[in-house]
């Protein structure tokens, strides 16, 4: 265990009261300012919610999407919303594995960023579906080859892992406030009670919590990780010029962490402003800004980094589509959104965090502002251009350039849906401490840094079951494997023969060691006719392919050459047609005559085998997923039996 | 310390346990065990027309009304429409030296899925590959690829490849993500935004995936290749609509196809006299649509446009 941050942040020794009187006086009933507020907020998001409803009745044409421009602003929120998410999670779990102590104030408002933005941004999908009545087919018919499930698998995985992440360090303030004894209203009384899991602070309790901490702070990173880089996959993994790179994963995840310890830095800000009579700024201190933004400065400079390789790899050999991807927004099109990203997003918040003398609480609360404006429009540039520059055109146009403007409708549901994270995350703040009473008491109690991690042993286990599982899972899939085919005939339809005023019989014969169609043609009264034109052809489903013509001997034959290589049915058997062409007398008389002499077509084994565009995934691709997936739930398992186990405690 | 290991082992058999009692449930998703395979012999059977108008005989038991089509019967339909036609593998060969660009391809396929005037399934661009080259009209279908980026990402199993090698998509299970959208390089799908307007006789017949109308709101929808056509032996829409006889249609396993002038040719023949290609063919999808070069044209080519304009 390497403890990288030593230094203990000095919390201010003017405090006169504690902090446990401090921050549950956070909780207390909300001024007018703050009802105001709440009650702005809950209106915009109403008529975001009325904006939704009218999407609903009319359908997705109450949007600016069209055949181009198929994704639009919803899918850039769920981007931003799930990179903000990151806060939590990333800023939160490293700090506390790395046993950095200045952490303690502020762990509490990145893991409720994290589950908030989450509660918001994976509506966003459902809004920006065609069909949402339709989503439990996800689960029904769910394709494990489609990065949607992938995103739906650790999306789940992410929401349930962060909402046990925001919980367990929640356990003992719980307690706290469920024996304070200021009263509550007799609900809240409850909910602590409830919530609190009878916690009383036992050694063994605190012990089962550290560890249920430490492995959630563990298990979190990677799931964290894995969710931002299976939505940059849905655009990775598609043939389109902006979208297609190997580096997206990556990308997008730094991205991610950027935007989030913005969005974090922002949020404690408007905290210690919006709980000022509280004196927030006690525990949140100018050195906790100061500290985040070191960090937020290098990611803004790995940022950097990654979008200047990401653009000069891709203009440098400049491909076509991807030329003219970047000159739209170099200079074109997109020009202005693309620029005001690169220069508020990007370089001038980089300038604002590295140099001193901008390095204030103002100076940084600009940047991170900025950063939170210029990651959406880096998502809206990620989104928009790549779309309006295709292969291949989608439909004709009259000329005129395509353009995305979203429409009302999409204004009020993004509006709405912003709203309604301020609004959760202000009630949460009204009812849980949004700073962690118990680990600032506990910070200001221990001297000593104290390293916070799981032993070893716990993802040993979690992942050798991790294994186990998905070998029973890959066993019973084994199984599973058949193959099927049902067969049916079209069989062709011959016109009707008119009357006939000749004769033709059809034969397959070999003469010189050459394989031949010969058509015998005879008057009615049975005589040869000579210098017949007879067309000879193959029957296939869409019509007669033609062999050759020939005229009839004096014997009334006429032959061509058995083709070779044409194929012919299941068992090779070709249908043969002969047509007199002339003398006009006869023109329509015709024979058929079926021979098995055709090439065989191979049956096709497997016509449905496990691919990625077929209906059944292939196996190492599930027993990846299965793993992954199954390593990280036993983990939870374990955390949840640590739950148990505190709650049965105090029972006995 | 290892009382909890214990305790948490022992916990984790008991979760494990459960996971497998899912996994039962996860069969359907995971599998590929079909319940048709397993009909009960003594089970009552009903005679039943599929799509491609043969009679089967169907376990009474499995006749289920689905809810997305008015009272008609799902299951053996369902299956046959996405299995597709044992045998058969559907190819499609257009000659650019004969396209003049007159879009009776557009019109004829219009008119026979009843498409809004707002999307194509076949488009006619004018394409010009470089500035000092030949301008040429470009008839473009869905290539109902073999390697089809489409199909790879449908979350819902929706869009389909069948075994005739035919790309199709199922509206009533589509949940409209347009994912597949994004992810077809050639443009190919379109997207019912609005509810849509069918005309009375579109909404006559039941919905199959084969010829995918009535529309419904909120789904993807293409060129569907007209499977149903096929079935009877006739061409597609736009092939038969083709005055210049510039779209063939034909059986890869039958190694002929043919245009709307009866101009029957051996596939493989006319691919290698011809130096038949298939469009961006390093994207690896493997279209099921051949192009002949506009070489040796039939009439003056198009004038001289801005590369990949449209009409």
């Amino acid at each position: 265990m390497i403890v990288t941050d030593t230094q203990i942040q000095h919390h201010t020794s003017a405090a006169i009261t504690s902090p446990e009187a401090d921050l549950i006086a956070t909780l207390g009933p909300m001024g007018r300012r703050q009802k105001l507020w709440l009650a702005c907020f809950a209106a915009v998001c109403a008529w975001g919610l009325i904006a939704f409803i009218h999407q609903l009745r009319i359908g997705l044409a109450a949007t600016a999407m069209n055949n181009y421009f198929s994704w639009g602003v919803y899918i850039i929120n769920f981007v931003f919303f799930i990179g903000i998410s990151h806060a939590g999670t990333l800023v939160s779990a490293i700090l506390r594995v790395t046993g950095a102590e200045w952490r303690r104030p502020i762990t509490r408002m990145a893991e409720g960023i994290t589950v908030f933005a989450l509660m918001i941004g994976v509506p966003m999908i459902v809004i920006d579906m065609g069909r949402p009545d339709r989503i439990l087919n996800v689960i029904i018919h769910g394709r494990l080859q489609s990065p949607i499930l992938w995103d739906v698998c650790s999306v789940t995985t992410y929401i349930t892992g962060s909402l046990m992440y925001l919980y367990l360090p929640m356990i003992p303030d719980l307690a706290m406030l469920r024996d304070h004894p200021v009263g509550f209203s007799p609900w809240r009384r409850k909910l602590y009670r409830t919530l609190a899991l009878g916690w009383t602070g036992t050694p063994e309790q605190k012990h089962r919590l550290e560890r249920a901490i430490g492995a959630m702070a563990i298990v979190i990173i990677p799931v964290a990780i894995s969710v931002h880089t299976v939505v940059s996959w849905i655009f990775g993994m598609t043939l389109r010029a902006g979208w297609h790179s190997t580096i997206f994963g990556p990308y997008f995840v730094v991205g991610a962490i950027f935007s989030g310890i913005a969005a974090l830095i922002t949020a404690m800000a408007i905290f210690v402003w919006y709980f000022r009579p509280y004196h927030l700024e006690r525990y949140i201190t100018l050195d906790h800004f100061k500290k985040l933004a070191s960090l937020l400065l290098a990611v803004n400079l790995i940022y950097i980094y990654f979008t200047v390789s990401e653009y000069l790899t891709m203009g440098y050999p400049s491909e076509g589509p991807d030329r003219r991807l970047l000159d739209s927004l170099f200079s074109g099109q997109y020009a202005w959104q693309f620029w005001t990203m690169a220069i508020i997003g990007l370089f001038i918040p980089a300038l604002l965090l590295a140099l001193p003398w901008t390095r204030t609480f103002k100076g940084i609360l600009i940047a991170s502002v900025l950063i939170n404006v210029g990651m959406w429009l880096k998502r809206y540039v990620i989104v928009v251009p790549t779309l309006a520059s295709p292969f291949m055109p989608i439909y004709s146009t009259t000329g005129k350039p395509l353009s995305y403007i979203p429409t009302w409708v999409e204004w009020s549901i993004t509006a709405g849906a912003f709203s309604g994270f301020c609004m959760l995350y202000l009630l949460f703040s009204k009812v849980f401490p949004i700073v962690s009473i118990w680990e600032i008491e506990e910070g200001q109690h221990d001297k000593q840094p104290r390293p916070i991690a799981t032993s070893p042993a716990r993802p040993g286990i979690g992942r050798r079951a991790g294994i186990a599982l998905s070998v029973l899972i890959a066993a019973a899939c084994l199984l599973l494997i058949s193959g099927r085919a049902r067969a049916s005939q079209v069989s062709a339809s011959q016109p009707a023969a008119t009357q006939p005023v000749a004769k033709v019989s059809l034969a397959v014969v070999t003469e010189d060691h050459e394989k031949l169609i010969r058509a015998t043609v005879t008057a009615l009264d049975g005589k040869p006719v000579e210098n017949a034109s007879v067309q000879f052809f193959v029957c296939r489903t869409f019509g007669d392919l033609k062999l050759g013509e020939d005229k009839t001997l004096d014997d009334g034959t006429a032959a061509v050459r058995f083709p070779t290589g044409l194929p012919g049915g299941a068992s090779g058997e070709l249908q043969f047609c002969a047509k007199l062409v002339a003398p006009a007398s006869y023109a329509g008389v015709y024979a058929t005559i079926t021979d098995a002499g055709g090439a065989l077509v191979k049956p096709v084994a497997d016509p449905f085998p496990r691919a990625l565009w077929a209906p059944h995934a292939p196996l190492p691709l599930l027993i990846v997923i299965c793993t992954l997936l199954g390593g990280v739930w036993i983990t939870y398992a374990f955390v949840i039996s640590q739950i148990i186990a505190i709650y049965k405690g105090t029972k006995s | 310390m290892d009382g909890n290991r214990r305790t948490f082992l022992r916990r984790s058999l008991v979760v494990l346990g459960s996971v497998a009692a899912g996994g039962t449930a996860a069969h359907k998703l995971l599998g590929q065990g079909t319940p048709e395979n397993k009909v009960d012999p003594n089970a009552p059977v009903t005679p039943s027309l599929t799509p491609d108008h043969q009679v089967v005989h169907v376990c009474c038991g499995k006749v289920v009304p689905n809810p997305g089509h008015d009272g008609q019967v799902a299951g053996m339909a369902e299956t046959s429409a996405r299995q597709g036609i044992p045998g058969r593998k559907f190819v499609m060969v257009i000659d650019l030296s004969k396209c003049d660009g007159c879009g009776k391809c557009m019109a004829a396929c219009s008119k026979m899925h009843f498409i809004p005037p707002d999307r194509q399934w076949i488009k006619v661009l004018r394409m010009q590959d470089a500035e000092h080259t030949a301008p040429y009209f470009f008839p473009q279908p869905c290539y109902h690829c073999d390697n089809p980026p489409c199909t790879k990402v449908c979350p819902v199993d929706a869009t389909f490849k069948r075994q005739d090698g035919i790309v199709l998509i199922d509206n009533d299970r589509c949940i409209g993500c347009r994912f597949c959208m994004a992810a077809c390089p050639y443009g190919a799908r379109s997207f019912n935004w609005a509810r849509p307007h069918d005309p009375p006789e579109a909404l006559e017949e039941g919905y199959p995936p084969e010829h995918g109308f009535p529309r419904r709101v909120g789904t993807v929808e293409k060129c569907d290749f007209c499977p149903d056509m096929a079935e009877k032996g006739l061409l597609p829409g736009c092939a038969a609509g083709c005055p210049m006889g510039a779209i063939y249609y034909g059986d890869e396993n039958e190694d002929a196809i043919t245009n709307s002038q009866g101009d029957m040719q051996r596939l493989s023949k006319l691919l290698l006299d011809r130096s038949g290609y298939r469009h961006l063919e390093e994207l690896g999808t493997k279209p099921r649509v051949y192009y002949l070069p506009p070489a040796n044209r039939q009439f003056p080519a198009p004038g001289a446009v801005s590369p990949e304009s449209k009409i």
